[in-house]
């Protein structure tokens, strides 16, 4: 309706009553009426007729002795009770109307917008943020609670499940005996004070910062050296909350934790290293840890290698710790073995080492003459052995036994030792029995002096052993006679000596000495310790490979 | 409606088993922590304060030479009495809480003496405990990793011991306002299995004293002894057996013929090399100290030994030039024999004419020579008084030894091994 037409209906309205009321009460009887010009009839019999009173009755300013007719009759009409109910009640539909049509008039003024299903305005009254009334803390009620104790305050103890997905082992060290493990650390428990009403059953998430609001379990690594949940970009923790109070809490950290690793059989070994969770402050009584799904609470990524050892199974334990000052603890281990791979060591070690020794062996096989050559040589190899065993220990721990490395490079050390010392022990005897030839030759000398052979009493032309790893003519025609073919022109006398001395050396001469002479005589240039050597040296080193591998693999 | 009244009977049952929820009994409120000043120490303007500590040691995860250092993980606990903190209870059962509550009430300031950097553990909280007891009786525990300073003394390093003590200390309380004490005397030390590779330890001890600072008063201090002795088996193999070895290798060249000049020279130095490497090998790992350590007196008494033999030959083969000379001087020498040919300029002897003993066993030679020296000498020796004899005798030694150069090396082949024999005896039965 027109608010216009509104408003002219009411008002006639009102003029209606106004009407009607005037008619009923307002003519008063008066029987001495002058002859007036009211045409009202207050004496009418009639109440019920009703007649529209006369303007001059009523409207004129008449005085009250004057108008007998319009007795106290003013412009103002008198009402009574239900109209004035009515009244009443039309002010206010009146008022109702006009209030819709103000909204209605709006909407008609604005541009015409029809919301489509699903659009902002229809979500608006889904999205709980944007309602003031709604904030978490409200809504999880964060701030009636407290929550440094725990949910169950003084009651029974809270079950925390424990779940873990280790992303990585980032590094094992030896020296510090120690181990580097990146995880993502999941814990579930219920706390009754973080329930809210929901229709659907979904859970909310939240990050780190609710979490120094409420109340989470204090785990911690026992053995720990030093640990750190990542904070970039943000600190790493997610919280789940549950409409019936079911809380998930994960972190990823990364945890540097001592493993006692036992070096007895380096670096033929497999280490055990466990990583330890505990609450730091809650008992068994207040708090019980354990594994959320048994063993298959621990899962890995399927990328998780090292490079120096191999990982053989991870698996998880669970028991109580006991500390005398303040009780019994849920504790639960992580446990991993690992098995080193020997390929690096072999490369770095074994076959460097076990190439010295070979290296050593090559001296037997040199001429014994060669002093120079056959020394350095031997010296040179214990040179390299000792520097192959400073590198080793560098890098390792300083244990108080003996690793398995150890006794490899050690013995070693020692057959290229004794195969110097093979050599000192030729040498001696070598010269040694020079001194003997000598003698020898001396005495045929001045035996061959006394008789009658021409002697040449001066000085002989016997050139003794140069020492440079050469020899001399003379001595071709020695006892350890080289070749034949680099013999000069001799003395007749020299040579004399020579097969007097050779005949008195050799007491076993046959005939046919000479013919095998030459084989003799390279034999003889080799010492018997020599010829020993060459099949001793060997075979004691494969036999001791043969045990030292049987033993450790 | 009925319904209604169903449920919040139920919730009111739950709600008085599970303090948490109740709005009246925050913790804060139970404890009454808003009431009092935690600023001030309990009994503040009164007595001192005694607080017990208990520690017990996790491990002790590194010790440095280099660093002077030794770093150490522990629990330490305090117990003290704080009446603000006691309430109600019917049940004389303790409460406990974590972190979030110390910030709120006072706890001692116990800091370590002498440490270089420590830090409390804070994965995945902060590893922190507090309990409080009904009558106001706090145990609070923390879990904290200490880097300290240990004087180390390497005398007799590597068969040392070493002492080192971490101590505990207020900061700001002195002895009128906070006694520290052990709290259950030597018992308040206990230790987890430590193991460490390089030492054994020996003794945990607690121990208490008192330090004075001239501007700030009397300090209990509380102290933790032990004592960490070194294992020697690690050096043994690394630089005593290597050393031993060398030592060893050096009087080999004593054994090989001393015309074999090239070769003894390169023994003898590859040897001192070696030796040489091992000694920077071990002091790459020590601090820098202004005395003499007991490996370094081994190292370098076997050094002594190596040079000496590489000296040695260089004697030998100075007097068997001699010798040569003298006997080329002395014997009838061919026209053709070039003096200078007696050394080659490979240092090897082309004794064409000359005959020279080169082993013990040709001892008659010698003895001839003597003769044939006596014989020619026979006038100066008897007759001369003792001077002359004495002079005689000294200059009749060097000729001598001169002369057996030979037995320079014989006399090495016994004296070397036995002077090293005899140091080893007395470097271990002085050290070990």
């Amino acid at each position: 309706m027109r608010p216009r037409v509104l408003f002219a209906r009411v008002v006639l309205m009102l003029r209606a009553l106004q009407r009607l009321s005037t008619n009923q009460s307002v003519c008063l009887p008066q029987s001495s009426l002058p002859s007036s010009q009211s045409t009202c009839s207050p004496q009418s019999s009639d109440p019920v007729l009703l007649l529209p009173p006369r303007r001059r009755c009523c409207g004129a300013p008449s005085i009250l002795h004057g108008d007998p007719g319009c007795h106290g009759s003013t412009s103002e009409a008198v009402m009574p009770g239900y109209l004035r109910l009515l009244f009443v009640l039309l002010c206010l539909l009146l008022i109702g109307e006009c209030r819709k049509h103000r909204s209605r008039k709006k909407r008609w003024s604005a541009p015409a917008e029809t919301p489509k299903p699903g659009s902002p305005l229809a979500k608006k009254v889904a999205d709980g943020t944007k309602s003031r009334k709604l904030k978490t803390t409200h809504l999880l009620r964060v701030d009636e609670h407290d929550f440094t104790m725990r949910p169950a305050f003084a009651g029974p103890a809270v079950p925390v499940g424990v779940d873990v997905q280790v992303e990585s082992l980032d590094s094992i060290s030896e020296v510090d005996m120690d181990f580097t493990m990146t995880l993502y650390l999941r814990h579930y428990w219920k706390d009754e004070r973080l329930a809210f009403p929901s229709a659907t059953n979904k859970s909310m998430t939240f990050d780190g910062r609710l979490v120094k609001k409420i109340w989470v379990p204090d785990v911690f690594f026992v053995h720990s050296k030093r640990s750190f949940i990542h904070d970039t970009t943000t600190d790493n923790i997610m919280l789940r909350v549950f409409p019936d109070g079911h809380v998930l809490y994960s972190l990823r950290v990364t945890v540097t934790a001592a493993c006692n690793m036992d070096f007895s059989r380096f670096p033929l070994d497999s280490q055990t290293c466990t990583l330890e969770l505990e609450s730091y402050a809650y008992t068994d009584e207040d708090l019980m840890l354990y594994w959320k799904s048994g063993d298959e609470s621990l899962s890995t990524d399927d990328r998780i290698s090292l490079s120096q050892f191999l990982i053989q199974k991870f698996h998880t334990t669970s028991r109580l710790a006991f500390y005398s000052s303040t009780g019994w603890y849920n504790r639960l281990y992580i446990n991993f073995t690992l098995r080193r791979h020997i390929f690096f060591f072999l490369l770095q070690t074994y076959f460097p080492a076990t190439l010295m020794v070979m290296l050593s062996w090559v001296s037997f096989w040199i001429d014994r003459r060669a002093v120079p050559a056959r020394v350095s040589l031997g010296i040179t190899t214990v040179l390299t052995m000792s520097t192959i065993i400073t590198g080793v220990n560098a890098s390792m721990p300083r244990v108080s036994y003996i690793k398995a490395v150890d006794i490899y490079l050690w013995v070693s050390f020692v057959f290229v030792f004794l195969s110097v010392l093979e050599y000192a022990a030729v040498n001696y005897l070598t010269t040694v029995r020079d001194g003997k030839e000598r003698k020898l030759r001396e005495k045929v000398r001045e035996q061959s002096c006394s008789q009658t052979l021409p002697c040449s009493c001066g000085i002989p032309h016997t050139k003794t052993m140069m020492l440079d790893g050469t020899y001399s003519e003379a001595d071709a025609n020695s006892l350890a006679g080289y070749t034949r073919a680099s013999m000069p022109a001799e003395d007749a006398s020299d040579k004399q000596e020579q097969m007097v001395v050779h005949l008195a050396l050799d007491n076993e001469s046959t005939g046919t000495k000479r013919k095998g002479i030459r084989s003799f005589r390279i034999i003889e240039n080799t010492h018997t310790i020599d010829t020993y050597s060459r099949m001793i040296f060997p075979g004691a080193y494969i036999l001791f490979n043969l045990i030292y591998w049987c033993v450790y693999c | 409606g009925l319904k209604l009244q169903g449920r919040i009977r139920v919730d009111l049952k739950m709600k008085k088993l599970d303090s948490t929820k109740s709005l009246l009994i925050k913790s804060e409120q139970l404890l009454r922590i808003e009431d009092h000043d935690f600023a001030m120490r309990p009994g503040f303007g009164g007595s001192a304060l005694p607080v017990g500590i208990d520690v017990q040691v996790e491990s002790i995860d590194s010790i440095s030479e280099v660093n002077m250092d030794f770093t150490m993980t522990l629990y330490l606990r305090h117990y003290w009495q704080d009446d603000r903190l006691a309430f109600p209870s019917s049940s004389n059962k303790s409460r406990t809480f974590d972190s979030r509550l110390i910030k709120k009430i006072w706890v001692p300031d116990v800091f370590f003496v002498h440490s270089k950097r420590s830090f409390i553990h804070d994965t995945t909280m902060e590893n922190i405990m507090l309990r409080v007891f009904p009558d106001g009786n706090i145990l609070y525990s923390v879990r904290i990793t200490v880097t300290a300073l240990c004087s180390m003394d390497f005398s007799s390093f590597p068969l040392d011991t070493q002492n080192c003590s971490l101590e505990l200390e207020s900061y700001a309380y002195n002895e009128n306002d906070l006694m520290l004490y052990w709290k259950n005397g030597n018992d308040s030390l206990r230790t987890d299995e430590i193991v460490l590779s390089q030492f054994f330890v020996e003794d945990f001890q607690p121990s208490f004293g008192l330090a004075f600072y001239s501007s700030t008063g009397w300090y209990n201090r509380l102290y933790i002894n032990f004592i960490l002795r070194r294992h020697i088996f690690f050096f043994m193999l690394q630089t005593y057996f290597p050393t031993m070895l060398m030592v060893m290798l050096s009087w080999v060249s004593f054994w090989i013929d001393r015309r074999a000049v090239p070769a003894r020279v390169s023994l003898g130095i590859t040897t001192v090399l070696t030796m040489s490497t091992i000694i920077t090998g071990v002091s790459a790992s020590m601090p820098q100290v202004s005395y003499v350590k007991a490996v370094d007196i081994y190292l370098w008494a076997s050094f002594l030994f190596v040079f000496l033999s590489v000296i040695e030959y260089a004697a030998v083969n100075y007097f068997t030039t001699v010798e040569e000379m003298k006997k080329l001087k002395n014997a009838k020498i061919p026209s053709s024999y070039n003096a200078n040919q007696a050394m080659a300029f490979d240092g090897c002897f082309h004794d064409n004419d000359i005959d020279l003993p080169s082993f013990p066993e040709a001892a008659s030679t010698p003895n001839t020579e003597r003769n044939t020296q006596s014989r020619n000498s026979t006038i100066s020796a008897p007759s001369e008084g003792t001077r002359l004899r004495r002079r005689n005798t000294i200059k009749h030694n060097l000729n001598f030894i001169m002369s057996n150069s030979y037995m320079i090396d014989s006399y090495s082949r016994v004296i070397f091994p036995l002077a090293y024999l005899l140091f080893n005896i007395i470097y271990w039965s002085l050290y070990a």
